[in-house]
């Protein structure tokens, strides 16, 4: 069999969500940029976020500036100098010539900095305007940008950091906390994946033994099965499951059983058809005229029969899930402290997305759900026509 | 009057390639029944609908087919529109899914009149009961629906149908089949009648050599897609030389003679 | 029985099934509940004057069962008490935010089933060509995409890329004098959402539309029909349509439960004063009565437009007045 393009997409999903978090270091919940920090591909004019350590040598650090000047700017660590250093500062000159103070060091032989830029007493001491967001004066043009400690004693160690939080960052950017998009969309994985798949598991299961017992058993059986499924068909679901999901809880095994109890109704119907035309079968007559227990022909036969369209069933009803989980989620409805795509979706409306344009937060959640739904209907369909070769080709 | 030239059909279905007719020509007179018989799967319904182009997608069609001295092969829709039932009507074979389930059976029978005729709701839905009733049907039948008629009931309306716009020429695919012996007796008449009064020809497609040697002038005899034999109906007994069609006339003697 | 009747006894009784179950679903979620009537006459928010007229109105020093009698005759006159949160009747809660959800659904539905029959119907004639290429994507969009992801980029589009339309609300704040100047803009918020209703509705509509309508062209009377020399229109619109209409009724009906799934969450993209986003805002507030109520009401307008759509479905198909093979 060819391999389908749902099953590398598949493959990917699954390694970029079980496998790949284990060789990435850092907790998606720690922000890691400033807030709403756009993709380090999206807008070339903005900073991307910096991070440089200010060696010992007399030389410092230099690095090249060639993007608008950033509203952040923080220096943290600790100097040692040799002895006491009658005169000694941390410098900066900009790519204009001029030489800022960031820090006096002198008179002391260890210090230990905390300066950030959204501190009044450092910007007024900076001689910056405490209202002006953006730090123009030590970013005033493109060029060489030199951060050193100068002394009139050597510097004996320096773990100085000098961290720019810049307005880009990572693959996906950053969230309303600054965390990354990428890895909150690395972790969403897992729940749409594991939501789905348990829950469409679960309403199989019920689906199974429904179809089954209704197409096999018949009679009352039948009849009362059946109307519970039109009954179910017919109260609108989203709102069932928000109501549910508020009474219940929000935590992910109470919604893989809400979404299954609710989701089993079209697998029911299709098994109970083809359980009708089984029952028929003459070697199943032969087997009840044998005296065989239901039982044991619905275990040793009954199931093995639809199996393959059980499970292309299976496949096409993740969609649906994992749908009305992000739906959920979306609302609000669920787990605040489980990172999931619909989660995302949430704060991006509420932690305003739309007042700031922040598309960036929109289209990677949104985008994974709809691959993973294209690709799990792509790969029902293909476990569809390995059940009934007769729907190769043309599919009306 | 229909002629036929070299009328070669073939459906491909995948990569098989099925011959449905070989080269047969033969003419259809105007006022005249013309019989057109072969066992089942000798191509007599893929000849019918070659005439009215109504073969599936999959069917190719070689040869030339004259309506009126026009040749059909080939035709576009629309064009194809303008003969069809205003100079060829179809009585089709069996009748069971001919018409649309959700629609009155009044207003199946006036829709001809109301696009050929250009007549309006009433007057065309006027004349649809009368055709209904000139078939026995009724007129009360126009307001019916399809699954409400039996089987010989819903043939009688395709004849009704088939009458409305007065064609020319009728072809009807297996009229009496699957129906009970007397009504097909009933439905054979009603054929013979309405084709005498209107002066119509008729191509009568069936595998039932009786019906057709009772109600025809001509035989055309089809075997495996190609036109073995055509044989005046009285010469039948007598005078056929294809081994087929004796093969029919004998087991129609036969059966005769057990009747008897 | 006669197969009309029949046929109405199984409506009917299905409807006031799913009634029932969900009356009763009600009476006893909201009672076992954190946060139910008993725990909330405990609640401190409330003055004792209000208290004790919840007391009342719940009966609640009384037995379960008459409790539950209690509740029924509630539910019968549309009486859900007054809302937590607002402290104001939930029926007039409701009813003020219903034409609000009603003017963004009805002609949402409406254009998204009409565009997609013709798209479907269009589709289903020329197979292979773009028309049924647009309709396939479209479908497949319909059914993977999650709508509120679509609704929130096309605001993102068209409310900060391009502000053609308002970012929220369904009325401007503070909104503009005389009748026509509201009217205008009320449309004007109500014109994206319902757009976007469209977009997402029309392609999983045509999909139905065309599947079924190329079936009914294999049909045998199609054949018959076009022998008839009627032309290409009437043949497609007048047999291959109507023919697949009862069937695309029943179809209509199953998706109408949906169309209140999509209220809940088009109200809250578009942050609409609807019902769905007063349902929402209750459940998220633990806002009992209102969660209640507006469940209970959304769940009869489902009902009562399933009945509608099952007579309909009984008008298009006239086997069910006698008894012919049933559509569904
Ligand atoms: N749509 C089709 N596809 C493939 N083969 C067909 C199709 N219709 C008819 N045939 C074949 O063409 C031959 C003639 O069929 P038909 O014209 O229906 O015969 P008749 O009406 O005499 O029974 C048969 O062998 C039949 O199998
Ligand atoms: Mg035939």
């Amino acid at each position: 069999m060819k391999m389908r393009w749902s099953a590398w997409v598949l493959a990917v999903f699954l390694f970029c969500g079980f496998l790949l978090p284990l060789f990435l270091k850092g907790d998606p919940r720690e922000p890691v940029a400033a807030p709403f920090s756009k993709p380090v591909w999206a807008d070339r004019t903005q900073a991307p976020a910096m991070s440089l350590t200010v060696p010992t040598g007399e030389a410092g650090k230099t690095f090249s500036w060639s993007w608008e000047a950033p509203r952040g700017l923080s220096v943290t660590g600790e100097v040692l100098f040799a002895k006491t250093p009658s005169k000694a500062a941390l410098i900066w000159e900009t790519p204009a010539g001029a030489k800022w103070v960031l820090s006096d060091l002198s008179g002391q032989n260890r210090w230990t900095l905390d300066l950030d830029a959204r501190d009044m007493a450092f910007r007024i001491s900076l001689g910056l305007s405490p209202f002006d967001e953006s730090l123009r004066g030590l970013f005033d043009k493109h060029g060489m940008i030199r951060v050193r400690i100068e002394s009139d004693v050597p510097v004996e160690r320096s773990s100085l950091l000098v961290k720019i939080p810049g307005e880009r960052w990572g693959l996906f950017g950053t969230d309303q906390r600054g965390r990354d998009v990428f890895l909150l969309f690395l972790y969403g994985i897992r729940v749409s994946l594991f939501v789905g798949i348990l829950a469409v598991l679960v309403s199989s299961l019920i689906g199974l033994d429904a179809g089954l017992v209704a197409g096999y058993v018949g009679g009352a059986a039948d009849t009362f099965l059946m109307r519970t499924v039109d009954v179910l068909l017919s109260v609108p679901l989203l709102p069932v499951l928000m109501v549910l999901a508020a009474l219940w809880g929000k935590g992910l095994w109470q919604l893989v059983l809400i979404l299954g109890l609710f989701s089993w109704m079209g697998t029911a119907r299709t098994v109970r058809s083809m359980a009708l035309s089984f029952r028929e079968a003459p070697y199943v007559e032969g087997l009840r005229a044998l005296g065989a227990p239901t039982f044991y022909i619905l275990a040793r036969h009954g199931i093995p029969t639809v199996l393959p369209l059980l499970l292309a069933n299976i496949a096409l009803g993740v969609p649906g899930v994992i749908l009305s989980e992000a739906a959920l989620a979306y609302l609000g409805l669920s787990d605040p402290r489980v990172i999931s795509w619909g989660r995302m979706l949430h704060e991006a409306q509420s932690f305003g997305a739309f007042t700031t344009g922040a598309w960036w937060l929109l289209l990677p959640p949104g985008l994974g759900i709809a691959l993973l739904c294209l690709a799990f209907m792509d790969l029902g369909r293909a476990l569809e026509e390995w059940a009934d070769p007769r729907l190769k080709g043309g599919r009306a | 009057m229909i002629e036929i030239e070299g009328l070669s059909v073939s459906y491909r279905s995948g990569k098989k390639e099925e011959q449905a007719l070989s080269g047969v020509s033969l003419s259809l007179p105007s006022g005249q029944i013309t019989g057109l018989v072969g066992e089942s799967g000798s191509g007599k319904t893929t000849l019918v609908m070659a005439i009215l182009g109504l073969l599936p997608p999959e069917a190719r069609v070689a040869g030339r087919i004259l309506v009126d001295g026009v040749d059909v092969v080939g035709m576009a829709e629309n064009e194809r529109d303008r003969f069809r039932w205003r100079r060829v009507a179809l009585v089709p074979q069996g009748s069971q899914n001919a018409f649309n389930p959700v629609l009155s059976i009044g207003s199946q029978v006036a829709e001809p009149l109301r696009v050929h005729r250009g007549l309006g709701r009433r007057e065309a839905e006027r004349r649809a009961r009368m055709l209904l009733d000139e078939v026995g049907l009724g007129s009360k039948a126009a307001e019916r629906f399809p699954h409400e008629l039996s089987g010989g009931q819903r043939q009688r309306a395709a004849l009704a149908m088939a009458l409305s716009c007065d064609p020319a020429f009728l072809l009807a695919d297996e009229p009496t089949t699957a129906l009970d012996v007397l009504i097909q007796a009933e439905i054979a008449d009603l054929l013979k009648r309405a084709v005498r009064e209107r002066k119509m020809g008729m191509a009568l497609v069936t595998h039932d050599l009786p019906l057709a040697s009772g109600l025809c002038e001509t035989i055309c005899v089809l075997d495996g897609g190609r036109l073995v034999e055509t044989i005046l109906a009285k010469d039948l007994a007598r005078g056929a030389k294809h081994p087929r069609t004796r093969a029919l006339v004998a087991a129609l003697l036969e059966m005769e003679g057990n009747l008897s | 029985m006669r197969p009309v009747k029949r046929y109405w006894t199984r409506r009917l009784g299905g409807a006031a099934c799913v009634v029932a179950i969900v009356l009763v679903a009600n009476f006893f979620l909201f009672r076992l509940m954190p946060g139910d009537p008993v725990a909330t006459v405990l609640d401190p928010r409330f003055s004792p004057e209000a208290k004790a007229q919840l007391e009342a109105l719940y009966g609640l020093d009384q037995p379960l069962g008459v409790q539950f009698l209690l509740y029924l005759r509630r539910m019968a006159t549309f009486d859900f008490g007054l809302s937590f949160s607002t402290q104001r009747p939930v029926l007039e809660e409701i009813l003020e935010r219903l034409p609000n959800t009603l003017a963004l659904l009805v002609p949402a539905y409406l254009l998204s089933v009409l565009l997609g029959t013709v798209l479907g119907v269009i589709a289903a004639r020329r197979r292979g060509h773009l028309a049924e290429k647009a309709v396939l994507a479209a479908g497949a969009v319909s059914f993977s995409f999650p709508s509120f992801f679509v609704q929130m980029v096309l605001l993102l589009l068209f409310a900060y890329v391009f502000p053609v339309f308002p970012l929220r609300g369904s009325l401007s704040i503070p909104p503009p004098e005389g009748t026509w100047r509201i009217l205008a803009d009320r449309i004007w918020h109500l014109a994206l959402p319902v757009f976007s209703l469209v977009l997402l509705g029309f392609g999983g509509w045509a999909l139905t539309v065309r599947n079924l309508v190329v079936k009914v062209m294999g049909e045998d009377f199609m054949i018959l029909a076009r022998a008839k020399g009627i032309g290409e229109r009437r043949l497609l619109w007048g047999h291959a349509l109507r023919a697949a209409l009862p069937p695309l009724l029943t179809l209509f009906l199953l998706s109408l439960p949906g169309v209140v799934s999509g209220a809940v969450l088009t109200e809250t993209v578009f942050s609409l004063h609807g019902v769905g986003r007063f349902l929402l805002d209750s459940v998220l507030g633990q806002d009992y009565p209102a969660a209640g109520g507006a469940f209970y009401l959304l769940t009869l307008i489902t009902v009562g437009s399933n009945l509608l759509a099952d007579f309909l479905v009984q008008l298009a198909d006239p086997r069910i007045k006698t008894g012919g093979e049933e559509s569904r």
